[in-house]
């Protein structure tokens, strides 16, 4: 006897879900069958609204796009308006950016762990790593004034110099954190529940991967040394010594330890940001914002975000406001073609082990 | 590789090498061949973005894509221009499959028709009968006033510590008094 397919609706509202998306399985038994993305619940036009506003109101928009990893989007604004408008950074800004990048990025990899961990129902490593990104949070309040949004990275350079003592904060909280990376490890990947519910699970097939448009640690997953940061440096991470991590299996395991030793790399290079940074001016002075018009042309920068390459493309009809600015994000293309085309034939239980794993942030892909 | 762009692309515009960036500007016909072109004899394999542009005062849209090749380091953004009256467009999603959602994007944010492309219906929008909205010429306010009712919010310049006040019939005391409007 034939068996039926069912249709399963996981999100809008899900536990698993990560962000406001959904994704129409259709199952048989306890085998996923087909799958389909559907998104909609949560367009709000930052775009369009940019059409009205001025270069300098827009960038308030810009951080809001991915809300758990925001620095990287206010970079690429800052970078593509510097570019159309051939301003020069400070050396010293260009430190502290990557400084927040790196940050940024741990702070992205601590909610990593504790999303994937909590798909398959490890809560206490998201106790763990979620409290710990909190003391990260409480360094970006100190030096911009936002936990979560920063609006610290402006065309031109940064917003605010580092408070003082700021240097030994981060310090000790990187050492701090190099500690409990060990713990984690204990917990996370020494547990014989992640290792059976990561290894084998959400494969991405390694032929074409490039094509298939897959990024950052799941390319990195899949054995390919790939990483903006190395391609096409931004900021001073040319003068900055780091290693890209890669593994070989493809999986959510593989995706695992390579977000894991990223974390150890961000620390690394946050040691070496403040060993190396000068002193001197922290921001260019950008025109009057009311009638700051940026010639006309266009542009199109990118950055690695701890999901993978983001890009931005911004045009300027020469006017005080932008023509057009246009975000790619990486789960764009992770959590809808590359998510349709490995679900099937995974365990329902699996979905959202595997969305976490490609890192889905469903803000980037309504904007 | 300028010479290499230069002898594939003869009738293609605005040669333009700056950087690690060059731009290339073609009809928008060729665009498959271009691609093609592109990804397999030039090593540009990864489709970094499809980037949209409304020039309503030219009468077109722009359409831009932006590629990277992995060997050579090298962003290439070949621009084409579609005619806004006839938005009609080449599918691609058989050179890069992820430009599907791309187009399935451009299809409902700006109108232009892509003939063959298999997708569902509704991709962000849902029954939508407007003018697509990432059109310049898409009012947002008029929109927002035709088709929501606007809900008396509260008063401005309310001090909910007045209001607290008349409520209970306390008085407010002194010390916060002087911050009071």
């Amino acid at each position: 006897m034939r068996e039926k397919a069912t249709t399963i609706y996981l999100g809008p509202q899900h536990p698993g879900i990560t962000g406001n998306m959904m994704v129409r399985l259709k199952v048989i038994g306890d085998t996923i069958v087909s799958a389909q993305t559907e998104v909609g619940y949560l367009h709000r036009a930052f775009e369009k609204l940019q059409e009205r506003r001025n270069w300098l109101n827009s960038f308030t928009l810009m951080c809001r796009f991915c809300v758990p990893e925001t620095d990287p989007m206010e970079n690429l604004y800052a970078r593509a308006v510097e570019s159309l408008d051939n301003i020069e950074v400070p050396e010293r800004a260009k430190y502290i950016r990557v400084m927040v990048l790196e940050l940024a990025r741990i702070a992205t990899q601590l909610m990593w762990y504790a999303g994937q961990n909590g798909s398959m129902g490890l809560y206490t490593m998201g106790q763990w790593s979620i409290g710990d990104r909190d003391y990260i949070l409480d360094l970006f309040e100190e030096l911009t004034g936002g936990r979560v949004y920063h609006m610290y990275q402006w065309p031109g350079g940064v917003r605010r110099d580092l408070p003082e003592g700021f240097e030994t904060k981060v310090l000790e909280t990187m050492d701090y954190l190099e500690k409990r990376l060990k713990d984690y490890d204990d917990l996370m990947f020494a547990n014989a529940i992640f290792q059976k519910r990561s290894q084998g699970i959400g494969i991405v097939p390694k032929e074409d991967i490039i094509e298939h448009g897959v990024v950052g640690p799941v390319l990195r997953g899949a054995g390919i040394r790939s990483d903006i940061r190395i391609d096409e440096p931004y900021e001073v991470y040319d003068k900055l010594d780091f290693e890209i991590p890669t593994q070989e299996g493809s999986d959510v395991w593989a995706r695992a330890l390579v977000r894991r030793a990223e974390v150890h790399q961000s620390i690394r290079i946050i040691r070496q940001v403040l060993d190396q940074i000068p002193k001197g001016e922290i921001t260019t002075k950008i025109p009057n914002p009311m009638k700051w018009r940026i010639p006309k042309g266009d542009t199109y920068v990118r950055a690695e975000s701890g999901r993978g390459e983001v890009g931005y493309f911004v045009a300027s009809d020469g006017s005080i406001h932008p023509r057009r600015a246009h975000l790619r994000g990486a789960a764009f293309v992770h959590a809808i073609t590359l998510l349709e085309n490995i679900l099937p034939g995974q365990n329902i239980a699996d979905v959202s082990v595997i969305m976490n794993s490609l890192g889905t942030c469903a803000p980037e892909i309504e904007r | 590789m300028i010479e290499q762009i230069k002898a594939a692309f003869p009738n293609a515009e605005n040669k333009d090498f700056d950087g690690n960036r060059l731009d290339i500007t073609v009809n928008k016909e060729t665009i498959p061949s271009v691609l093609l072109y592109a990804k397999d004899k030039m090593g540009f394999r990864h489709l970094s973005h499809i980037a949209y542009v409304d020039w309503i005062e030219e009468g077109e849209f722009e359409l831009v894509y932006l590629l990277w090749s992995p060997v050579d380091k090298v962003k290439l953004f070949i621009h084409t221009r579609i005619d806004r009256e006839n938005p009609v467009m080449e599918n691609i999603d058989m050179i890069w499959r992820q430009a599907n959602t791309y187009e399935r994007e451009i299809k409902e944010m700006l109108g232009i028709e892509f003939p063959g492309l298999v997708a569902p219906d509704e991709f962000i929008l849902e029954d939508w009968e407007d003018l697509p909205p990432f059109r310049r010429d898409f009012d947002t306010l008029e929109y927002v006033n035709r088709t929501f009712w606007h809900r008396p919010g509260r008063e401005d310049a309310q001090d909910v510590r007045e209001t607290i006040a008349e409520r209970s019939g306390e008085e407010i005391p002194d010390f916060a008094q002087k911050y009071s409007r």
